[in-house]
């Protein structure tokens, strides 16, 4: 980040509305911002439509970086409910934990906790990327239709329930698989490429990866192509 | 939507600020419910063999005088004294001593037209009114009680109408000092209330909250440890929730299989707080500090 063009907002001066207005007009001009004592307050940051730094200095509360479309967060901090949801493009990184749901909906992008994840982690995620560097919570990856998820420690009951399409990497213990999801065939290449992946965020796990698909037996479509008939591999 | 939130203080410290944390915490909360606002809180300066019984009175015609005389005579029938007599607007707080049958006095009292009774216990005082919880301190004052412990409730009406009996915490009829806060729906609360109406229980309210309170009462007459009685509720109540229980000298958390409603809490050396949203953590805890969110079918208590 470059100091000079790095300002500050602070919102214990500023309510939620002016708050977001003030840095979607920052982010517009590629202003970094940083954001001071967020106390969990929710909807922080959403819609910012443009490629920009911006990092929160503490927790924030649900939808935070909703509906975002290219900038970076950083997010010194937990996370609540919905983080992420409907992430067009960018990325997210929280140092601390997140609630349930992150990343719902999200279509592109990066998202990365670097603590344990709740419940529905990545539920109908829709493209993109999803990292949790600790454990992750019942029915992750539900109704999942594209993307990834690397989950580096365990994770709860009902894991890629009525996945269609995406892939779930698990490098802890699974609790128990979903309907309609199986462990598939984890290649050395797959490997490696987790092991970048996880590398570029300071990650280091060595773990006996396992790999969750969809087994597709509850794909009723009649009008599939040909190649979405495979499975997928990378 | 309703919010729930919790503060213990370890180590029997009686006096700490557990009304004004309360308040505070439940104001953050306001935007997930604020038809009521409803805490109890467990304070220290009363003597072991009293009993404090919070009464309130659903109409506008009474006589202040002749309610007064008729509650009198009542409890001196029972063979209790009164010590404290105390009315503020339509709510009496009364001090007793010498009580035989909790459940027949209680009984007793209800026989009394448009009287409520919020809660009896020997430590602990439900106060819960309409509005948002800076209305309740206005009018009741919570900020200036301490206490060892407390919950606390914001509520956004779902399962019954909105008035000042079916708000949050609900007493454990007829069992002193238990209380419960519920976010959530139960969906086997009929066949359940009408088994424990069968076992004898008398039901105060039509809301589906007020079960769990009766369901874990009954539970620790029968024995179990508080964590045993969450467990069990773990298995026979079905729908959506997360509830915070409060007894004489713990509280505890459950929250159920699908892990619908949040909760998150924080944990010092000195002091427990759990909450709905971290926010509400957040005004109690000025220093970062880890956050916990529990799980599916987790369950958590402490003691003071």
């Amino acid at each position: 980040m470059i100091n000079g063009l790095m300002k500050q907002l602070d919102l214990t001066q500023l309510d939620l509305r002016n708050f977001n207005s003030k840095l979607k007009n920052f982010a517009k001009d590629g202003i970094s911002v940083s954001v001071l004592h967020p106390q969990a307050k929710h909807n922080l940051a959403v819609g910012i439509l443009n490629q920009c730094q911006i990092s929160i200095e503490g927790s924030v509360g649900y939808y935070c970086c909703s509906f975002s479309d290219g900038p970076n967060f950083i997010i010194n901090g937990n996370s609540g409910w919905g983080l992420g949801s409907n992430l067009m493009n960018g990325s997210i990184v929280v140092k601390k934990n997140a609630g349930a749901s992150v990343a719902c909906s999200m279509r592109n992008g990066q998202v990365c906790v670097y603590g344990n994840a709740g419940a529905r982690a990545g539920i109908a995620m829709k493209g993109g990327q999803l990292i949790i560097g600790g454990n992750s919570g019942y029915l992750t990856g539900y109704m999942m239709q594209k993307g990834k998820i690397i989950i580096c420690g365990d994770v709860g009951d009902a894991v890629a329930d009525s996945m269609y399409e995406g892939i779930i990497y698990v490098g802890g213990k699974i609790s128990s698989l979903g309907n309609d999801a199986e462990i598939g065939k984890i290649t050395t290449k797959e490997i490696d490429y987790i092991k970048k992946t996880l590398q570029n965020y300071n990650i280091n796990k060595n773990a006996d990866w396992k790999k969750i698909i969809s087994s597709k037996k509850l794909y009723n479509y009649d009008a599939l192509e040909p190649l979405e008939k495979t499975k997928l591999t990378i | 939507m309703c919010g729930i939130a919790a503060i213990l203080y370890k180590n029997n410290v009686l006096n700490a600020p557990v009304g004004p944390h309360l308040v505070s915490m439940l104001q953050s909360l306001r935007h997930r419910g604020s038809d009521s606002t409803g805490v109890t809180i467990y304070s220290s300066n009363n003597k072991s063999n009293e009993l404090i019984i919070i009464l309130r009175i659903t109409s506008f015609k009474y006589d202040k005088a002749v309610l007064k005389t008729n509650l009198t005579q009542l409890i001196q029938s029972q063979g209790s004294q009164i010590q404290e007599f105390n009315f503020t607007e339509n709510y009496i707080k009364l001090i007793i001593t010498n009580i035989k049958n909790i459940k027949t006095l209680a009984e007793q009292i209800k026989s009394i037209d448009n009287l409520e009774i919020d809660s009896i216990g020997s430590n602990s005082q439900v106060i819960k009114d309409t509005g948002d919880a800076k209305d309740l301190d206005n009018k009741h004052h919570i900020s200036q009680i301490s206490g060892s412990h407390g919950i606390g409730h914001v509520r956004l009406a779902t399962e019954s109408i909105v008035d000042v009996t079916h708000s949050h915490p609900f007493w454990a009829y007829p069992f002193p000092d238990i209380t419960v806060v519920h976010n959530g729906q139960l969906t086997n609360y009929r066949s359940l209330k009408r088994f424990y109406e069968s076992k004898g229980h008398k039901f105060q309210t039509h809301n589906d909250s007020e079960l769990i309170a009766v369901y874990l009462a009954d539970k620790l007459a029968n024995n179990l440890s508080l964590k045993e009685a969450l467990n069990q509720s773990l298995v026979d109540l079905d729908g959506s929730y997360t509830y915070l229980v409060s007894t004489k000298d713990g509280l505890g958390f459950a929250k159920e299989k699908w892990s619908f409603k949040p909760l998150v809490l924080m944990e010092r050396k000195d002091v427990i707080a759990l909450a709905s949203e971290e926010t509400a953590l957040r005004q109690v805890f000025t220093e970062e500090i880890d956050r916990l969110e529990p799980q599916e079918n987790e369950v958590m208590t402490w003691k003071i």
